[in-house]
């Protein structure tokens, strides 16, 4: 549907001669702090069967408690303690980021490099597919599949990589189209080497922060659905996902009559926007890190004079 | 948040000059150009109802396995009158017989029984759409002006602090989900300061009339709408601000300022006209995201559009809405898409001449 509107494929360049230019770009400043963000929570993750006070479903206080020494960030509804929900939903999303975003990638990654790689027929196909999964509404695609498919966290990480791969297979593709005219695999193309080969050998390893970036934003938009998926009710019903505890304290009646709000609703929000915070800084560091071009317009060349 | 919305389609194109519409060229060529589009999108829309139509038939299981369950409480233990309970649903005839009249009750807007909520599911859909094309609408328009304005003026102060913290704000509004921010502006200005209604789209009992029953909706709809618009911003805020500066340098701008023409002008007739084309793509990808995010915004505001519908038949596993919500939701989309090519293709005297 958007083949008019498509800026011409630019004219095939002659060969690149030249070795590949290297880029001497830092890893810009808000890369780290993104990176410094997802690490703690990678790290809470990983150590909350050791950190948390209680089991996720342990009543272990009275309702809706305040903070105290037993349960610091207070109880929900029920007398569940909040910081040991919390720390199990950022155990789900460490999960989903890895499992749904490594799916994505690899569904993105493969087919892009195919498109790119292949052309033709094949590429024309494949990219009329990514235009129309992408004009699809990917809410309400992801609840209708989502609810015949059933809860479960492994289950809904996969839907999430069937239905997100395709920015993934664009921007893939669209590097392997570049790198196809560089001298070096053009030679590998003239000494015979199969399609295969050339892919892995050649193609792979110049993609590769490309790929990195991919999956970091991969990883950023699984974690918003499978939150957002939960938030609505179609979570994994056996874990403490962090949509699922907003869920449940919006919908506790009376939550604003009380001061429960600020110890039960409070906090899931500040974890999923501070990992998502982290996620996107970390992205935007890779993004620069790629393509210089975009840290010129917004650091230390652009105070050059602004008016043009 | 929505970080892959900027399409290949908008790419900004640095060597093009400024806009000229040029009237009453290639008038042929737009409609074989619209025919196209029209083609392709109504493809788009019978893969979505493919979809909706396999997805319960791909699951394991039968509808009416129930009726076969001698300890179920709908067993029925006449194999005939079974048979008869399985023709009235058309269940006997063929998966291609099934899809041609599927589709035919589609077409006459028949979605369907909920049994959940003891109603057609139209009618349940007519009751809550005007709500969500209203959040959608108002947020997408007022997200638009406000990132295209922000945008020039980041563009003309690019690199310094004006720039840096419209970029920082920016950054922080796309990472943040929709239904995060919507939460928040829930906690800070209807319980902290109660300025707003917490739930809801009318103060329910009202006598309003007229006037008053405006402004109740409105006072209503600014929280719901101010988180959907925040999550929309930031995209398109970045899309304008990176096609601005790509122009800023082109030929046409030098001559423009060596005229002498006014800030004003040289900001909106000329840098600005270049960015509004791919603007216009955005905002028509942006028109899915807004379906969605207004699914979390009112699920949080208990705001009575398609998203409750939603949330509501997600408790109840409500298969027939969640269905219907999805056809329509795709179709709005879709329409909103089209309507924007075609507009697009309309605008941009290129487009025909390729």
């Amino acid at each position: 549907m958007t083949a008019t509107l498509r800026p011409p494929e630019a004219p095939v360049a002659p060969v690149d001669l030249a070795p590949a230019k290297r880029r001497r770009t830092r890893f810009p400043a808000i890369g780290w702090i993104g990176l410094a963000i997802v690490a703690v929570f990678a790290v809470l993750a990983l150590a909350a069967p050791w950190l948390s006070p209680y089991r996720v479903i342990e009543l272990s206080g009275d309702p809706i408690d305040g903070p105290s020494a037993q349960h610091l960030l207070g109880t929900n509804g029920v007398g569940q303690d909040v910081l040991s929900q919390l720390l199990s939903g950022a155990r789900v999303s460490m999960f989903v980021a890895l499992v749904a975003g490594g799916g994505t990638l690899l569904i993105g990654a493969s087919l892009g490099m195919v498109a790119g790689w292949a052309g033709g027929t094949t590429d024309a196909l494949l990219m009329r597919v990514v235009d129309l999964v992408l004009v699809i509404p990917k809410v309400p695609l992801l609840i209708v599949i989502a609810t015949y498919a059933g809860p479960g966290l492994t289950v809904l990480c996969v839907i999430i990589a069937l239905t997100s791969w395709p920015p993934t297979a664009r921007v893939v593709r669209s590097q392997v189209l570049s790198l196809r005219r560089r001298a070096h695999v053009k030679a590998a193309v003239g000494f015979g080497g199969n399609s295969a080969q050339i892919l892995r050998r050649h193609i792979l390893p110049e993609v590769g922060l490309i790929l990195i970036a991919g999956l970091v934003g991969a990883a950023g938009r699984a974690i918003t659905f499978e939150a957002g998926l939960a938030f609505l009710g179609l979570g994994d019903p056996t874990r403490a996902s962090w949509g699922a505890i907003l869920r449940d304290a919006i919908d506790f009646g009376g939550l604003f009559y009380t001061d429960a709000w600020k110890w039960w609703l409070v906090p899931p929000i500040v974890a999923v926007s501070l990992l998502l915070l982290g996620v996107t800084f970390l992205g935007v560091g890779l993004e620069q890190r790629i393509n210089p071009r975009l840290a010129r317009h917004t650091s230390r060349l652009g105070r050059r004079p602004a008016r043009p | 948040m929505a970080t892959d919305v900027i399409d290949r389609r908008a790419a900004p194109r640095p060597d093009q000059g400024p806009h000229l519409p040029q009237a009453g060229r290639g008038g042929r060529r737009f409609a074989t150009m619209a025919l196209r589009s029209i083609g392709l999108y109504a493809l788009t829309m019978l893969a979505v109802v493919v979809v909706v139509f396999a997805l319960p038939r791909a699951m394991p299981g039968d509808p009416l396995l129930a009726l076969e369950d001698p300890d179920n409480s709908l067993y029925l233990s006449d194999p005939a009158v079974r048979e008869q309970v399985r023709a009235y649903y058309g269940l006997d005839k063929s998966l291609v017989e099934q899809f041609r009249s599927y589709v035919g009750n589609l077409a006459r807007g028949e979605f369907g029984f909920s049994i959940a909520r003891k109603a057609p599911v139209g009618h349940l859909i007519k009751l809550h759409l005007p709500w969500t094309l209203l959040l959608m609408g108002v947020s997408l328009a007022v997200a638009s002006v406000l990132s295209f304005m922000a945008g020039v003026a980041a563009t003309w102060r690019r690199g310094r602090a004006g720039d840096r913290w419209l970029m920082i704000g920016m950054t922080f509004f796309r990472a943040i989900p929709e239904y995060a921010l919507a939460a928040v502006l829930l906690i800070v200005f209807a319980v902290v300061f109660p300025v707003f209604p917490l739930a809801g789209a009318r103060t329910p009992f009202n006598q309003y009339g007229g006037l008053e029953r405006w402004a109740d909706i409105g006072r209503h709809l600014v929280l719901p709408a101010s988180a959907l618009t925040l999550s929309l911003l930031g995209t398109k805020f970045l899309l304008v601000r990176n096609t601005m500066i790509s122009t800023l340098g082109q030929d046409y701008m030098v001559l423009a300022r060596a005229k002498g023409l006014p800030d004003r002008l040289l900001k909106y007739r000329h840098a600005g006209r270049n960015a509004l084309l791919p603007f216009l793509t955005v905002v028509g990808i942006q028109a899915g995201f807004a379906v969605g995010g207004s699914v979390f915004v009112e699920s949080v505001f208990a705001y009575p559009g398609m998203g409750t519908l939603i949330l509501r038949a997600v408790e109840a596993r409500d298969y027939p809405v969640l269905e219907a919500t999805f056809l329509v939701l795709a179709f709005v989309v879709l329409a909103v898409n089209l309507l924007l090519e075609l507009v697009y293709a309309r605008v941009d005297p290129r487009v025909g001449a390729e």
